[in-house]
């Protein structure tokens, strides 16, 4: 009876969670475009996040996504030469207003990297804490912190036993696990993912996407991936980025992932997905 | 004969013992080595028992030409033309390491055997108060130079180090304007002549008034002198921090110096230190600067700001002009002592930076 209660309620949240019913917005993109130097990388992307789904950026190499995605938590203005056009709002405000602080907002908008990159002079413990200290948040239950963030990245069973050991004993997968719990950590709204899992194994990418899908129920998250079966299955939405040759990417169709992957309205989105090029 | 055993496959015996195949060489190969080597060495010998040549004359202008020329006709013998190449640059790169390991060992030898002549505990932990040049070496010693190196070195270390780090940052971290104009200065300071920094203490600091010749005006000229070691070294270790460290850390809603101070740094936390020893070594023999800036004093001194003070290298430069054969040995005692503090610092800090480093 109550087995059966658990699973139409889950069935109902996978209903609610892929249904076109209206959502809250939580990050948008409105007309950006995305200079390096006199280089313009991206022209005019608009694209909608909304609150607690997984929107998965899809595209062959050199199209901008990951250029993009890092314009949403203002990392990209720390490369030399680098500009912008157009807003991108979070919780209907403009990250890019002059009175922003870029400290804030990527305390708010955290960041998973293609290459883990735990600080090496650290423990486990340390890594998981150390957003805390680099952004002088204050927080007591640092324990209770650490397991229950180990625990969403997965990575608790793994490491319960060894918290004080070097973060560099830890193989690759665990590696961006320990990472991913320390972006959540600083209780982040929205979770940045720039290829997670491509400098890793099939085992351990299957576990971060498990993290990832556990995670959307909380956050809102944004991931670049190359994989298009990764995208099938850890995505709501999917943004199709493309750039000739030359020039500057452009969002070629966006929507929901069942109707890019399934129902395309493009050609170049259909032949993308089915493999064909890129 | 019992043919049922023959249906096994036969093993050889050389398969179940390691072999090394790659390094099998034919006998033309060992016989080009042997006469490669055999040639020259039996001329350059000859040479030694039959002319007045001397020996390190013989080593570096028959010998190893000799040597080298040798082993590449014994390349080509074994090898074809590319074994001339590969052998010549095997030989030319043993020989020089033999040969400035003998430069290196023989003056370590030097100080060793004429530097112990003049240890013992008192030579330690006795100054030279009442000490002249002719007094037996049973009596006085460097005690108050070692202090004197200690003070001078240890101040220096303290306002060379901060100020070399917050450099580097400049350039690797903060990357703002003036990156190319601090790093020509600090490149151009390093050519400074140690003398000048003396000069230089010396003109500002001790004729103004400002302060006396002393362990701090000392410490200053040589801290100098160690700035540019220290900024320079430590701009190439927090160079090799990498990029995703930085950006990680600003991702996690860091200030830029929480960066500097809580990631970049610890990370490249044995560089520094290697900074910092580079830096000490720059500077630790240095005669010139306390010359002008410390003077010199057989008293123990401990008070950094009041009195002229002697360190190791102006006791050695005192010592070792004297006619008398005494004080001679106590300069080769005091470089002895100089070499094995070196040595006893560089090994303790490594021993410290390896054991807490996390990084393995």
């Amino acid at each position: 009876m109550e087995e059966t209660v658990i699973a139409m309620e889950a069935l109902d949240a996978e209903i609610a969670r892929t249904e076109k019913a209206p959502k809250q917005i939580e990050m948008s993109a409105n007309g950006v475009s995305v200079w390096f130097g006199k280089r313009k990388v991206l022209e005019n992307v608009n694209i909608d996040f909304p609150k607690k789904t997984v929107t998965a950026l899809i595209g062959p190499s050199g199209c901008g996504k990951s250029t993009f995605l890092r314009t949403l938590n203002r990392l990209h203005e720390l490369i030399p030469g680098a500009a912008l056009a157009g807003e991108v709002l979070y919780e209907g405000d403009d990250i890019y207003r002059q009175d922003v602080d870029p400290v804030h907002i990527r305390l708010a908008i955290g960041m998973v990297f293609q290459k883990p990159n735990p600080f090496p002079s650290m423990t486990i413990r340390g890594n998981v804490l150390s957003g805390l200290k680099l952004s002088g948040l204050k927080r007591k239950d640092h324990d209770e912190l650490v397991e229950q963030t180990l625990i969403s990245a997965g990575l608790w069973k793994e490491v319960k036993d060894r918290l004080n050991a070097p973060a560099g004993d830890l193989s690759g997968g665990q590696q961006q696990r320990l990472v991913i719990a320390r972006a959540l950590a600083v209780n982040p709204h929205v979770l940045l993912m720039d290829e997670p899992c491509s400098a890793l194994d099939p085992a351990s990418t299957l576990k971060i996407e498990e993290t990832i899908r556990e995670l959307s129920k909380d956050i809102t998250i944004i991931i670049v991936t190359h994989n298009m079966q990764q995208a099938v299955r850890v995505s709501d939405y999917t943004a199709f980025f493309l750039a000739e040759e030359n020039q500057p990417g452009f969002v070629v169709e966006q929507g929901l992932t069942t109707e890019i992957f399934g129902n395309p309205r493009d050609n170049r989105t259909l032949d993308y997905v089915n493999g064909r090029f890129g | 004969m019992t043919t049922l055993m023959s249906e096994a496959p036969e093993i050889r015996e050389q398969d179940l013992v390691p072999q090394r195949p790659w390094s099998k060489r034919p006998t033309s190969f060992w016989l080009a080595a042997l006469l490669g080597t055999a040639v020259p060495l039996s001329f350059a010998g000859v040479l030694y028992f039959t002319t007045e040549i001397a020996a390190p004359l013989l080593l570096i202008v028959v010998y190893l030409p000799l040597q080298l020329v040798s082993a590449g006709v014994a390349g080509y013998v074994a090898k074809g033309k590319h074994g001339i190449l590969d052998s010549g640059l095997i030989v030319f790169a043993i020989g020089s390491t033999i040969l400035s390991a003998v430069i290196l060992g023989s003056m370590l030898a030097t100080i060793i055997a004429r530097g112990f002549e003049a240890l013992r505990p008192s030579f330690i932990f006795q100054n030279s108060v009442y000490i002249s040049p002719s007094t037996p070496l049973d009596y006085g010693g460097v005690g108050h130079a070692i202090v004197g190196t200690f003070l001078i070195v240890g101040i220096a270390t303290i306002i060379s180090v901060p100020l070399g780090i917050a450099s580097a940052v400049y350039v690797t971290e903060i990357r703002g304007r003036a990156v190319p104009y601090v790093r020509f200065f600090v490149q151009a300071m390093s050519g400074v002549p140690s003398v000048v920094a003396g000069l230089f203490v010396l003109t500002v600091f001790i004729l103004t008034g400002v302060m006396r010749q002393s362990a701090l005006a000392g410490a200053i000229a040589y801290a100098i002198l160690m700035l540019p070691t220290v900024a320079r070294t430590a701009e190439e270790v927090l160079r090799l921090v990498p990029e995703d460290l930085r950006t990680g850390a600003l991702a996690l809603g860091s200030t830029r110096s929480r960066v500097v101070f809580n990631v970049v740094l610890p990370a490249a936390r044995t560089g520094v230190i290697t900074a910092m020893l580079l830096g000490v070594a720059r500077v630790v023999g240095e005669t010139a600067p306390l010359l002008l800036t410390a003077l010199k004093n057989d008293q123990t001194v401990v008070n950094p700001f009041s009195d002229p003070i002697s360190a190791l290298p102006t006791f050695i430069f005192d010592n070792v002009a004297q006619p008398y054969p005494d004080a001679v040995t106590r300069a080769w005692g005091a470089a002895l002592v100089l070499m094995v503090i070196v040595a006893v610092l560089f090994t303790l800090t490594r021993l410290l930076s390896g054991r807490n480093s996390m990084n393995k």
